[in-house]
């Protein structure tokens, strides 16, 4: 679509603002789609480990990790960085107010920071080679290069496929000296996981109850309200943002926040599935795609619905499994309660979020915390099974593991206690 | 003519142009230029000719450069003074005068708000000033100039907003057939509708939009593939 052709962003005239808000009444979108219904995600992963451009219709992302040696910060001096960058000075057509770029950058820049620093999504202390002197700098830079809408998923989304599919060299430390090993010496290492979040982003008008996903930026400048959820794969609520002026009822939300986090099960799943068939064409030789068949969309490119309508069978019985799972995690989490009590206010915005969530929803608010405590207790290798096997799993494994620490944990922090158990 | 057919760069010599006026007086339209006894092209794309001797050439370009006597369509974007500042798609924003409305005088102000359409005639054009607005003919009578309301508002490439314009366009007769509506369209690229319900302004926007990629040969069949489109 020609939309943004013209160095000019759309819905700055109040027919356009005025058009979207009866079309959303009228539950039509401009390009045909249903309220709930995504545009296709494409993955295409670069040559390099760490290279992923993602399109959501028309918004184009790239993504970039990086990582070098550097000094940690006194504050945690076990622990690597990771440091998040977005550049969306590409966008040419955008407003070019100093303000509203300067808001958007900041808006987007403080999203990303959310969703995978203070989510703790990375295992930092894995990235840590010597206490105090030296560990690994992780940096994503994130190049925004077309924007037609909901450029918080597409950013998280690239973030994310980036992180997993980044490989860093392997390093040793004897008598106080560094060595790299190069890729021919010693195999490149993933990074290790703790969960995997993305984000779902809606529009909300005043003119309808029923919110938008996945907004073009007609209708993103259009709407009163934006608002995104984080999600990781276990469908634990990592970041919310809710920005705007629309009254948005509590309910909206929670519609928004269960349908949020499926599909931000099924989008780890696709990145999941990219990344292996990913691995696979990297077997092969002469399969290098370069940074510019990247762009100009040679190299081959990973559809979310080519993808994920293979696996729509399995998922269907995937998804009886899981609702004759829940009553019985149910039980398994409440009588665990008080055992993992202390240290719920590790995951302090799940808890925050508390308040929001509706009283039906309190037992399930109660087990995700829970699963968040249990989950960044436990090593996650990011090749595990799939979300929805590993869900039941993992309640067994907690009641395995979790008995022998809980005393010591009173008194001890949290990342102290992780690091005995991964190392 | 054959001169249809042929491409030309930025900064190539015309060598079809220069051997047609030996012979007469000739008129260089946009994307040419005389250089001493030359002719040099300034811009790229196909060098059309209009009997009995115009040239010009049709680039693809997005960016409005004003000209005077231009209707365009700006978005109203803030209010400074006696003036408002109207965004025309244009390198700077152009002005338009609280007095440049029909009726107004300086107690009876227009009512215009940031955000607003302007459907208005280009007044002043020069490289050094920034661009003039007026909502009214030398007579002082709005026509069919003034504020837009309502509808849906697109952009697009300066070539289509020209091609809808042109007398022997069929697109706007071939859509009219499928359903009524009301159109302005720009010379700076920006497009205007409204039908009666939500539905047909969408599809005849999409309509519009999808000519922007098509030939002459496939207006009609995208014009008339609207009604299918509305039905379905």
């Amino acid at each position: 679509m020609f939309m943004n052709a013209n160095l000019f962003e759309p819905g700055k005239s109040k027919p356009e603002r005025n058009f979207i808000q009866g079309a959303v009444k009228q539950n039509t979108r401009f390009d045909g789609r249903k309220s709930n219904e995504f545009r296709d995600v494409k993955l295409t992963f670069g040559a390099d480990w760490g290279t992923v451009a993602v399109s959501i219709g028309e918004t184009k992302v790239l993504a970039q990790v990086s990582c070098d040696i550097g000094t940690p910060s006194s504050a945690r001096a076990n622990e690597g960085t990771l440091f998040l960058n977005v550049d969306i000075k590409g966008v040419a057509f955008l407003d070019e107010a100093q303000a509203t770029h300067d808001q958007r950058f900041l808006t987007l820049n403080s999203l990303l920071e959310r969703t995978f620093k203070s989510s703790r999504c990375l295992d930092l202390e894995s990235l840590c080679i010597a206490v105090e002197q030296s560990v690994w700098c992780v940096r994503v830079d994130i190049n925004v290069l077309n924007h037609d809408g909901n450029l918080y998923d597409a950013s998280t989304i690239a973030a994310l496929a980036a992180l997993m599919h980044f490989r860093r060299p392997e390093v040793s430390y004897v008598e106080e000296e560094i060595r790299t090993f190069s890729e021919r010496e010693r195999e490149l290492l993933p990074l290790l996981f703790l969960h995997y979040p993305v984000s779902v982003t809606y529009c909300v008008y005043k003119s309808s109850s029923q919110p938008l996903v996945d907004p073009t930026l007609l209708e993103e400048n259009a709407a009163d309200s934006v608002i995104v959820l984080s999600f990781n794969s276990y469908q634990e609520l990592c970041t919310l943002n809710a920005g705007g002026t629309a009254p948005t009822n509590v309910r909206t939300i929670m519609q928004c926040a269960r349908s949020a986090a499926s599909r931000s099960k099924a989008l780890v799943q696709f990145i999941r599935k990219a990344l292996e068939l990913d691995a696979e064409r990297r077997q092969q030789p002469n399969q290098v795609a370069g940074l510019v068949d990247l762009l100009n969309e040679s190299a081959p490119q990973l559809s979310f619905k080519h993808l994920m309508a293979e696996q729509g069978q399995t998922e269907t019985n995937k998804a009886d499994q899981l609702s004759g799972d829940e009553p019985m995690q149910l039980q398994e989490t409440v009588s665990e309660e008080q055992t993992t009590d202390t240290s719920t206010q590790k995951i302090p915005e799940p808890q925050m979020d508390d308040s929001s969530w509706l009283p039906q929803e309190q037992n399930l608010s109660e087990e995700q915390q829970v699963d968040g405590v249990q989950l960044s207790s436990k090593q996650e290798v990011p090749t595990t099974a799939k979300a929805g096997k590993s869900k039941p799993n993992r309640g067994k494994n907690k009641f395995v593991k979790k008995q022998p620490p809980t005393p010591r944990k009173q008194n001890q922090s949290d990342s102290e206690e992780e690091v005995t158990q991964i190392i | 003519m054959s001169t249809n057919t042929s491409i030309i760069m930025p900064g190539e010599r015309v060598t079809i142009v220069e051997d047609a006026a030996k012979s007469k007086r000739i008129i260089l339209g946009p994307g040419l230029r005389r250089v001493d006894e030359k002719v040099v092209a300034t811009k790229a794309g196909p060098l059309r000719h209009k009997e009995p001797n115009t040239f010009w050439v049709d680039n693809y370009q997005r960016r409005y450069v004003p000209a005077r006597g231009d209707l365009i369509i700006g978005i109203v974007k803030a209010r400074a003074g006696d003036l408002y500042r109207v965004d025309i798609g244009a390198a700077d924003l152009a002005s338009i005068s609280y007095l440049a409305f029909e009726a107004a005088t300086k107690k009876n102000r227009p009512d215009l708000n940031p955000g607003d359409l302007l459907y208005a005639r280009v007044l002043n054009a020069n490289a050094d000033i920034e661009p003039e607005l007026v909502c009214v003919n030398s007579n002082g009578k709005r026509g069919k100039l003034g504020v837009l309301q309502d509808g849906f508002f697109f952009k697009c490439s300066l070539n289509l907003g020209r091609l809808l314009l042109r007398e022997s366009c069929p697109a706007l007769a071939a859509l009219t057939e499928e359903l009524p509506y009301e159109i302005a369209v720009g010379v700076n690229g920006r497009i205007w509708v409204k039908a009666h319900s939500t539905r047909e302004t969408v599809g005849l926007a999409n309509a519009i939009m999808t000519l922007e990629q098509a030939g002459y040969a496939e207006i009609e069949k995208i014009c008339g593939n609207l009604s299918g489109v509305m039905q379905a």
